[in-house]
């Protein structure tokens, strides 16, 4: 391992790169060693970690997936009860789903309560935002995918309440739906963007955070 | 200069890498046996072996094979679908029956029974078989392979090789 690096860097000057990236110093105010409460500085490399887990679970889950009315719950039902660790793989992404949302919550409440999206952090608070919207989208999105009963209706409620913007609103819930009803233009829809739209905006939103974060450091507790 | 204790702080550091690479490779293996798992589930998988009823011995003629269609359901991941497949059937000189598939064992093309010239033929490579299915010519490598068969009450079972 240390030669295939060793090689690597011999050529490429691999150094300067990797301390770029991984080699800074933790506050003190941040070092969970010093101060466990520090964990909380935690939260936002632990929603990454877990996104990290849902793109490579998802990738897999599209090996058997098929978005269209006839065949998105029969292979759904087979990637559950009839693959390898279909149901674990499939869990993780479920799971993982709802531990998102809870970490990027509690990520948000610490950045409020430090107070670390005021001047000169207010832009890296701003693509926070983004990064909520497109976490909410992966949800909004996903939970259509099993095409079952609780799906069908959920995305039906969901893309109603769209309806409720006034002036747009009927327009955007049929442009989101791909018609009046929840019907095969809405799955194959929510499956891409689902599997294609978010992830890119995911990757860019999450680029220009970390870009910030390192170029501004951690705010210093209240 | 050593600083006092400096031996134990590098034993730490040390101890703390090792630790966290041991925790990124349980991680990394929990992870990767069940993915690598999961996508190689369809390879692992064992087809189930039924046998398929595809003709009478009535039906056979004597001394060449006969060409003979049958379907049957077939499970094709979380779907079923209908699959025509095509066998030789021939009866043989002490009696017994020998059912040949149709697939070259070249490439997988579909061979036919040429009756003119009492062989299989294959249309993609020229390859041929006897009868038996014993390869005549081409670039074939072994013969035909035979399906299971058993006949009960002159009804013709095979099992598919493909099932």
């Amino acid at each position: 391992m240390s030669r295939i690096y060793r090689f690597l860097d011999e050529r490429l000057n691999l150094g300067p790169l990797i301390r770029g990236i991984a080699d800074h110093e933790v506050p003190a105010h941040a070092d969970p060693l010093k101060n466990l409460s520090a964990m909380i500085y935690c939260f936002g490399g632990i929603v990454f970690f877990i996104l990290l887990l849902q793109a490579l679970t998802g990738v897999f889950l599209m090996l058997y997936y098929v978005p269209s009315p006839e065949d998105a719950y029969a292979s759904v039902n087979y990637i559950q009860n009839e693959t390898s660790f279909g149901s674990f793989v499939r869990g993780i992404h479920q799971v993982g789903a709802s531990a998102a949302v809870v970490m990027v919550s509690l990520h948000m409440a610490r950045v409020v309560f430090t107070g670390s999206y005021k001047k000169p952090r207010e832009l890296n608070w701003i693509v926070g935002i983004f990064l909520l919207l497109v976490v909410a989208g992966f949800c909004f999105t996903g939970y259509l995918l099993p095409w079952d009963q609780k799906a069908y209706w959920a995305t039906t409620v969901g893309v109603n309440m769209v309806a409720t913007i006034p002036l747009v609103g009927d327009f955007l819930a049929d442009a989101l739906r791909g018609g009046k009803e929840v019907g095969s233009l809405t799955l194959v829809r929510f499956f891409v963007i689902h599997v294609m739209f978010l992830p890119a905006f995911l990757v860019f939103f999450l680029a220009a955070h970390f870009f910030m974060v390192r170029r501004q450091g951690l705010s210093r507790p209240l | 200069m050593v600083l006092p204790g400096a031996k134990n702080t590098l034993r730490r550091r040390a101890f703390f890498v090792t630790g966290i690479k041991a925790l990124a490779g349980l991680f990394g293996l929990g992870l990767g046996i069940p993915l690598a798992g999961f996508f190689l589930s369809p390879a692992l998988k064992k087809g189930r072996q039924e046998w398929i009823s595809i003709a009478e011995v009535t039906q056979l003629r004597d001394g060449e094979p006969t060409k003979i269609t049958y379907r049957y359901a077939r499970k094709d991941g979380w779907r079923m679908s209908e699959t025509r497949r095509m066998a030789f059937v021939l009866k043989q000189a002490d009696g017994g029956v020998m059912a040949l598939t149709n697939r070259c064992t070249h490439l997988g093309c579909g061979v036919d029974w040429n009756s003119v010239t009492q062989r299989f033929t294959c249309p993609c490579h020229g390859g041929a078989f006897d009868a038996q299915g014993r390869v005549l010519e081409g670039p074939p490598p072994k013969p035909l392979a035979r399906l299971p068969v058993k006949v009960e009450a002159d009804t013709i079972f095979i099992q598919d090789a493909y099932a």
